[in-house]
């Protein structure tokens, strides 16, 4: 795939060596030289100029990309990278960096943004996840929130313990994607019986999460 | 790149260099001209977006203006020239907030 990545910082130069490690095409964007030097990977395609500016976008190659991130340091930076890149450049897919937890609800389609990622909101939801046996804990949001991705960890008690992943009766729009047992993955066939200490993974769509939380959690939300 | 697009207020429409819709690139700066044929307003996010789809003899384009429920001038059967960056769907292509004139009937 062919990625462009906005934000020579700590973060986007993580990005982009495991991207290219993992075999993509990627261009890293930064107005500062020095930041941009000490991503040194060869295969990685550095250019160097404002990623607000339409001219070093182009010359990134934008027209042909199938993804930009926008992981500046700074929200209104990458609200203006994401809004260009969908509407001068057409990229199917924009993924920004939300910086302050107050600017989330800008990250949205009206930006151009159709995927946000917001660091203190995911180590909120990761302490949560890590502290909490039997409560719901949401991990993330997708698709504009209309879907999102939330794990429970089976405590004792739970109403899901013996019961087979189908046995579940789950509403349509909310589906187990994955259950952790001991460490390992486990697919979640229909007849699998869940155990206790299972951490179960649960995509939901729409309203489904009450009903999700009334069935893995016991207690109504 | 020049952000700036034309304005086309003062032109007779055949004096427009536009692309035949079903020839206009994608990804790439157009200007295609057509007949409103579909208005739609959705709500995005809480806010409200303007969906125009236009028509010419080869295809049938779509604009979305993002923050607003209509656009004065801009009615069923008006022609209209679209001037952005088109991306590639399957009912063709859909322009993001794009720079447009409302042409004059005749």
């Amino acid at each position: 795939m062919k990625i462009v990545i906005v934000g020579a910082g700590s973060v986007g130069r993580y990005m982009a060596e495991q991207l290219v490690a993992s075999g993509n095409d990627v261009s890293l964007i930064d107005n500062d030289a020095k930041a941009l030097n000490r991503a040194d990977r060869p295969e990685l395609e550095r250019v160097l100029g404002d990623g607000c500016e339409l001219s070093t976008l182009e010359r990134a190659g934008l027209h042909e990309v199938d993804v930009v991130a926008a992981v500046t340091g700074d929200d209104e930076d990458n609200l203006v990278v994401a809004l260009l890149a969908k509407q001068e450049f057409a990229v199917p897919r924009v993924v920004a960096r939300v910086n302050n937890p107050n600017n989330e609800w800008m990250f949205n389609d009206m930006w151009g943004v159709d995927v946000s990622v917001s660091t203190p909101h995911l180590l909120t939801a990761l302490v949560e996840e890590a502290v909490s046996v039997g409560s719901f804990v949401r991990i993330m949001g997708l698709e504009n929130g209309k879907a999102q991705l939330a794990e429970v960890t089976l405590a004792e008690g739970s109403p899901a313990i013996g019961r087979t992943v189908h046995g579940l009766g789950l509403p349509r729009d909310a589906a187990v994607v994955a259950v952790m047992r001991q460490g390992h993955v486990v697919l979640p066939r229909e007849d699998l019986p869940l155990q206790q200490g299972d951490e179960v993974m649960v995509l939901i769509t729409g309203d489904g999460e009450s009903d999700v939380r009334a069935t893995l959690v016991g207690e109504t939300a | 790149m020049n952000i700036f697009r034309k304005r086309h207020s003062n032109c007779e429409p055949a004096d427009v260099a536009s692309t035949p819709i079903s020839q206009a690139a994608v990804r790439r700066p157009v200007t295609v001209c057509g007949q409103v044929v579909r208005i739609k307003t959705r709500p995005a996010a809480g806010l409200p977006s303007l969906v125009v789809s236009i028509a010419d003899d080869s295809g049938t384009a779509t604009a979305v203006w993002s923050g607003r429920r209509d656009i004065g001038g801009v009615t069923l059967g008006r022609r209209i020239i679209l001037e952005g960056v088109g991306a590639p769907t399957a009912g063709g292509p859909v322009f993001m907030n794009p720079a447009y004139t409302l042409l004059a009937d005749h």
